[in-house]
């Protein structure tokens, strides 16, 4: 039955193929013949190849394929000899016929406000009404260039803006559009770049991802909303195109898990377009069970030739350069489901040989074919398409002269829908060998044929001399030039070859007399091809360990939680207990277990003791780690969402990057946690990351999960935008007297939403239907968490008019400043602060930066300290961020601060701004064993790190920097060999460029690149 | 003279560091009309009637006055607010401009700077290939004129760089800098030019860029060549030979290490790069630029300390610590007091009258109550710049004093 009914079908769609609404100017043309492919070797699927078959194909669809099937009559029938047919090629995430992405010029002016004309979005960079399907227009010119290296289908995007809207399936061939348009909507798409947007906001990557959320947030309310307010059809075609499959371009791997994060907040997943480096975490991600799109843009090796240019390449760009081949292979070995795309490449030309290149570094052929074909259609639910050659599937396929893994493979034709267009001339006739050549009867030459066969090289020797001869064939048809020995004329020859085999050619020559006369050509010789020994011969790829991170001083494994006991140290307890001599501290697993002097772990473990390393430490000072509470150390893509003056929607939470060098080097300065604070471009900023600098493992793994929510807030000179430039003058506030209303409104505004809320939610779920819930808006939701006590916030301020000002909002609207952080006037206005409850992170000597810190005082700290501020010290700077210890110093120096009470500026006090000091800022029995043992004396200059100790893990150790130092130094040089390998076999290189991180300032503002200290 | 020492004085007790590398424990000072005049250990020929102030700082530490290279200090009072930044002039090749006439004596950072034993600086101009003219000053005076260690001591040239910076989503790609041998070309011709004028018996228009070129010539004018890659460095080391500079000096020079056999070789002494800096490279140790002060003292380079970067003027009251962090990380701790005391003075020219602890110099002197490298230990008891005490106040001690009495507590 089910047969039968597929059958109807099929007529019927055969009976529509037909038909069509364009007038025809001339007769129709209608063709019903069969093409047949005989003597192919097939690849119906990865998994199938049938050699020697036959491919039958009809009105644009595959009829049948096999071994000795059938052939109708009314059939067109092409011997392919051999060659080989796969089908054709369907890149994912193309752009192909898109119109071009109008760039509108930088500017310095602020743009607040959507330019984008119409009933959408109110962020210009939420595109989500794009249509691929109505901008869609053929591109005969780029269409070749997929042609010709495979690819007969594209799904293809407007590729701007976070939302794009949706994709369309298209195929490269001829014809019209309304042809080629295959599939309307086949996903929708999305990335984490704002693309043409001039729009403030977002300004960076924290911000992309709050307005990704948000407005998946708008289009659920906007269902249920009543629409008298708006209408916003971008909305619309959110919710109308929800049920399609998803995809986002990422940019590097960790932004995989950021994405990762949003799409299981609002229960779907995400498609992941990488950039080549996924490898790096393969096993996380098959975990997540996350499906990719991957380019196979490998990066060209740097000319290294020049050592004083070399070192400016760091290990991480050449291991990723050795490395990038391998991507795939990694991906499939870790059970990950992937598939090509040609985006990303310099030249399309390149996709094959690195797509081989892939297969080649170990990735199974059959899956680097399906990651090309039937992957893509089952990963983007495909229509019509599967990516096989079966009988009722349209006819996309290409025939290769050689399997299509191999090198020397030429693609002859690509078919799309049943449509031809050749590339190469399969029945190209080899003429390659020696003849003997005639001319009138008289004229005996020897005839050189070589070169490749669609490109010959002929030379003809007659008596002692050789001349290059000029050679064309077309067909069978000759054309052949040559200076004849007689005479400095040119003897012109026409002719043809007689059979396939080229024995014979024949043909007339005309003289320089204009005589007509006979010529003909007899092969003596066939061509033996003398394999060049080919210089460029690529080196076979070999591979490189990762680590982790896979840059200098990573390593191939992280190190390791390991119970230890630190003998005889100077304790410095910041407990009641204060420093305690030749003492012993017991950890494990992870935790402070024991302090105390000589302890015996016999007595402590009488049954059966787990394995503890004992860490001799006599001379030397054990302190809690260092706590930095003012970081802007390991972020990705802005450090300020400068784009509203209320930010409280992002967080650095979500863009720390854990490959940041700093992280290693505050490690070998003491520090084991840092908050990671938002920028001070805004009054309202965003929320912070809380982490413990784990090296070598993720942003999660960093990230202390039982802490509470941080937001930054910001007064004066940044949020004013005073230092920014002339033309930043339209964002409220630009006077303190307007920070103070921004304030007010935003928090009478947060309250009004709570309110709201809590009405929403007291009703019972039959009221619930019948009326609407509140926007969510996550801005206001993070101002709701402050008055309820569960997010809490640190303030960027300097002078005591604002310090004030804030501390009668906060007391007015009911919530609290935690901590004042910079605070550089604490000194006047400490009384004030302690009254309020507020804790003071200042700086020990920083001012005369900004008009605002003139009445900065070194003496600051040791102020609010006395006055009964908790006080403490903070970087905003990763070169001081390593250095915490000696500014611990400076408390002592200005100002007088005990020892034991400096080092608690940096340590617990800290802690207890980030209210945290329930696990870290101490050395107590029970709390984290996050642990620095120093050299010396821990506040003096001459006191060095000797090891850095997170939850009971080494993190930093000086015997084993020198290791990775001296393992840095081979494993580069081991790269600049293999680069310089590389060069000599022919490779392409280019120029060495040194790259480096933006190092984050409090007014680094992301978008226009301004930096102000 | 207005900055005239009155009274011939002897500080007695204090460990000297005289700043060659030697240290006298219990020694005795001695200073008349600006000058030192003795410097010895305490024994019973110590005759202390011959001086009219005998100040007793036993167990204390006595230094000679750092000297901060480099550095903006008295041209620039607050780095965000354009009306006070007087550093960098208009113009690519300004060799005429001077620090010496806009130089602040009242900067209110200078007591901030002092009070940590920082007593003498190089006003210096920035930005564009030829910045400007240096002068070097002395923490204390009325006016320029009055401060003015020594005049236009040198012009400052920012060599080419060999790559250009691009700013990217938060990564700075550094890419080849094309015009790399053009720049220095420009560089060659300026020189060339200003030389053919100066030979000159006759000139038809004066030409103030040439001018302040003259000195140069004559060996009376360094010039202070700024480059910190391998390949600035060696290519402004060629430079030096090729045009015969006769007073070279490199500044910043993170690169040293890798063409120290030519520094030692042409005897080209370096201004390192500030020691409390990130290093320039990821895959670099990342306490190279802590190391570095030891690494070239290893390879015989001649090198002092500076504090040129962000926040520079009001971070000179931080110099005496970098010399610390290098003595912390290999260097010898009196061969580091020699990088911002005597070799800073023999590298801007002024080891005749500053420097060292050194009867027949000046008496720029100061005593700590402990180490004065260490942060620690750096608490000024006493400072003298020409023999002449100064005020340890400033304005930060003033608030202070003023704040702590608010609470009704005592200032330290």
């Amino acid at each position: 039955m089910r047969f039968i009914s597929l059958f109807i079908l099929l007529l019927v769609a055969e009976v529509f193929q037909a038909q069509g609404t364009f007038p025809v100017n001339g007769n129709r043309n209608p063709n019903n013949n069969s093409i047949v492919f005989k003597n192919a070797t097939i690849t119906k699927s990865p998994d199938e190849v049938i050699n020697n078959g036959t491919l039958i194909i009809k009105n644009g669809r595959v009829e049948s394929v096999g071994v000795n099937i059938p052939i109708p009559l009314s059939s067109v029938v092409y011997d392919l000899n051999g060659a080989y047919i796969y089908h054709s090629f369907i890149d994912p995430f193309s752009s192909y016929g898109m119109p071009e992405v109008p760039k509108s010029p930088w500017s310095s002016n602020p743009q607040i406000a959507s330019k984008k004309e119409g009933a959408y979005n109110w962020n210009e960079a939420v595109k989500a009404e794009l249509n691929a399907a109505e901008l869609f227009s053929r591109n005969q010119k780029v269409a070749e260039t997929f042609l010709k290296n495979g690819f007969g289908l594209g799904i293809v995007h407007q590729k701007d803006g976070i939302f794009r809207g949706t994709a369309a399936l298209v195929s490269f061939d001829g014809g019209s559009d309304n042809e080629a348009l295959k599939q309307r909507e086949v996903y929708t798409a999305y990335s984490f770049d704002k693309g043409s947007s001039r729009q403030d906001y977002p300004s960076s990557l924290m911000g992309i991802i709050a307005l990704m959320r948000q407005t998946h947030y708008d289009a659920e309310w906007y269902k249920t909303a009543n629409r008298n307010k708006e209408v916003n059809l971008t909305l619309e075609r959110v919710n109308q195109t929800s049920a399609l499959p998803k995809l986002i371009d990422v940019g590097d791997y960790l932004s995989i898990y950021r994405a990762d994060k949003i799409a299981r907040e609002f229960g779907f997943q995400f498609i992941m377009k990488g950039n080549g480096d996924e490898y790096l975490r393969a096993a996380d991600f098959a975990k997540k069970e996350i499906q990719m799109v991957i380019p196979l843009n490998f990066p060209n090796a740097y000319d290294v030739t020049d050592p004083y240019d070399a070192i400016n390449v760091s290990l991480s760009e050449m291991k990723h350069w050795e490395m990038a081949p391998f991507n795939a292979a990694i991906l499939d070995q870790n059970g990950i489901s992937f598939t090509f795309t040609a985006d990303g490449l310099e030249k399309p030309d390149q996709f094959l040989p690195n797509w081989r290149k892939a297969i080649e570094a170990g990735l199974p052929k059959e899956k680097a074919l399906a990651a090309l074909t039937t992957n893509v259609a089952k990963l983007f639910l495909l229509n019509d398409i599967d990516g096989t050659i079966q009988k009722g599937k349209p006819a996309n396929f290409f025939i290769s002269s050689a399997p299509i893994y191999d090198k020397e493979a030429v693609i002859y034709e690509q078919w799309v829908n049943g449509n031809q267009r050749v590339f190469k001339n399969r029945s190209i006739i080899d003429v390659r060998g020696e003849y003997n050549l005639n001319v009138n009867g008289n004229q005996q030459f020897e005839l050189s044929v070589k070169g490749a066969v669609d490109k010959l090289e002929a030379s003809v020797k007659g008596g002692d001399s050789t001349t290059k001869a000029t050679l064309e064939l077309k067909g069978n048809q000759i054309t052949l030039s040559f200076k004849s020995k007689s005479s400095k004329d040119i003897l012109r020859l026409s002719g043809h070859i007689s059979e396939a085999k080229s024995r014979i050619w024949t043909g007339n020559a005309q003289l320089s007399n204009g005589e007509w006369v006979k010529w003909g050509a007899i092969k003596k010789a066939d061509f033996v091809d003398k394999k060049k020994k080919d210089s460029t011969q690529a080196l076979p790829l070999t591979k490189g360990s990762i680590w982790f991170p896979n840059m200098a001083f990573g390593d191939t494994a992280i190190p390791q939680q390991r119970s230890m006991i630190i003998r005889n140290a100077t304790v410095w307890t910041n407990e009641d207990k204060g420093i305690l001599k030749e003492t012993d501290v017991l950890v494990v697993d992870g935790k402070i277990v024991h302090v105390g002097p000589k302890l015996d772990l016999s007595i402590i473990y009488p049954r059966r003791m787990p394995e503890i390393i004992e860490v001799e430490a006599k001379g030397m000072h054990l302190t809690p780690g260092i706590i930095d509470e003012h970081s802007h150390i390991a972020i990705s893509r802005g450090v300020n969402e400068s784009g509203q003056a209320n930010s409280a929607e992002v967080s650095i939470g979500n863009v720390v990057n854990s490959n940041d060098i700093n992280i290693y080097r505050q490690l070998s300065g003491g520090v084991t946690t840092s908050q990671l604070l938002h920028g001070s471009a805004n009054p309202i900023g965003g929320q912070s990351a809380l982490i413990k600098l784990k090296w070598g493992t993720t942003p999660d793994e960093m990230n202390i999960d039982s802490a509470k929510g941080h937001i930054k807030f910001a007064l004066g000179e940044n949020v004013k935008q005073s230092n920014w430039g002339d033309s930043k003058t339209e964002r409220f506030p630009q006077t303190r007297m307007g920070v103070e209303q921004k304030f007010y409104d935003d928090f009478f505004r947060a309250k009004e939403y709570g309110d709201n809320w809590k009405l929403y939610n007291s009703k019972n779920s039959r009221d619930k239907k019948l009326a609407t819930a509140p926007r969510r808006d996550l801005e206001l939701d993070a101002l709701v968490e402050i008055l309820n006590e569960e997010r809490f916030i640190t303030c960027h301020s300097y002078v005591q008019s604002e310090i004030n000002m804030l501390m009668h909002v906060a007391d007015s609207m009911g919530f609290k400043i935690n901590t004042f952080t910079h605070i550089l006037e604490g000194y006047k206005v400490a009384d004030k602060m302690k009254e309020h409850g507020a804790y003071g992170s200042t700086f020990s000597d920083w001012w005369a930066y900004k008009f605002e810190v003139n009445d900065a005082i070194p003496y600051n700290g040791a102020i609010m300290h006395k006055v009964g501020v908790t006080t403490g010290f903070n970087s905003d700077d990763a070169e001081m961020g390593r250095r915490l210890n000696q500014e611990a110093a400076k408390a002592v120096k200005y100002g007088g601060v005990s020892e034991i009470e400096a080092l608690k500026f940096v340590t617990l006090n800290p802690a207890k701004m980030l209210q945290l000091d329930h696990r870290i800022g101490s050395i107590k029995e029970g709390k984290d064993a996050d642990l620095v043992l120093w050299t010396a004396h821990p506040l003096s200059i001459y006191a060095r790190v000797n090891k850095t100790i997170i939850e009971g893990t080494v993190y930093y150790d000086v015997e084993r920097d020198a290791l990775l130092r001296k393992q840095v130094g081979e494993e580069r040089e081991r790269l600049v060999q293999k680069m310089l390998a590389a060069k000599k076999g022919g490779a392409k290189t280019k120029r060495p460029e040194k790259r480096e991180k933006e190092l984050y300032e409090c007014d680094t503002t992301e978008d226009e690149g301004y930096e102000n200290n | 003279m207005l900055n005239a020492q009155e009274k011939s004085t002897l500080i007695i007790g204090t460990t000297a560091h005289i700043g060659n590398g030697e240290v006298i424990r219990d020694a005795a000072i001695g200073f008349r009309n600006g000058k030192i005049d003795l410097v010895t250990a305490i024994d019973y020929r110590l005759d202390t009637t011959k001086y009219e102030v005998i100040i007793r700082l036993n167990g204390q530490h006595s230094y000679p006055g750092f000297i901060s290279p480099n550095n903006v200090l008295g041209l620039v009072e607050i780095d965000a607010v354009r009306a006070t930044r007087d550093a960098n002039e208009v113009g690519n090749i300004t060799p005429q401009v001077r620090s010496l006439v806009a130089y602040n004596t009242d900067s209110k950072i200078i007591p901030t700077v002092r009070s940590n034993g920082v007593l003498i600086v190089q006003s210096t101009p920035q930005g564009g290939r030829i910045s400007g003219t240096s002068s070097i000053f002395n923490l204390d005076g009325w006016n320029w004129e009055d401060a003015v260690l020594k005049m236009d001591d040198a012009i400052h040239i920012n060599w080419p760089s060999v790559y250009n910076r691009k700013w990217e989503n938060g990564t700075i790609t550094y890419k080849e800098n094309k015009e790399f041998e053009n720049q220095v070309n420009e560089l060659v011709t300026f020189f060339k030019n200003a030389e053919a004028y100066t030979k000159s018996d006759f000139i038809l228009e004066t030409n103030l860029r040439f001018e302040a070129m003259r000195p140069v010539f004559t060996g009376d004018k360094k010039v202070f060549i700024h480059a910190n890659n391998a390949k600035e460095l060696s290519s402004a080391i060629y430079f030096i030979r090729e045009q015969k500079v006769k007073s070279p000096v490199l500044v910043g020079a993170y690169d040293a290490l890798l063409v120290a056999d030519l520094l030692v070789d042409y005897k080209i002494p370096v201004v390192l790069r500030r020691v409390h800096e990130l290093p320039l490279r990821e895959d670099d140790a990342v306490d190279l630029p802590y190391q570095l002060p030891a690494l070239l003292a290893e390879k015989g380079v001649k090198f002092c300390l500076q504090n040129d970067g962000s926040m520079q003027a009001m971070g000179t009251r931080n110099l005496p610590f970098y010399a610390g962090t290098a003595a912390a990380h290999g260097l010898d701790r009196e061969e580091a007091l020699k990088s911002i005391s005597l070799h800073a003075a023999q590298i801007l020219g002024i080891d005749q009258q500053v420097g060292s602890l050194e009867p027949g110099k000046r008496a720029t002197l100061f005593v700590s109550e402990g180490d004065a490298l260490d942060m620690r230990t750096n608490q000024l008891s006493a400072a003298f710049v020409s023999g002449k005490m100064i005020d340890l106040g400033s304005h930060q001690r003033d608030l202070y004093e003023r704040y702590m009495k608010k609470y009704g507590l005592e200032p330290n």
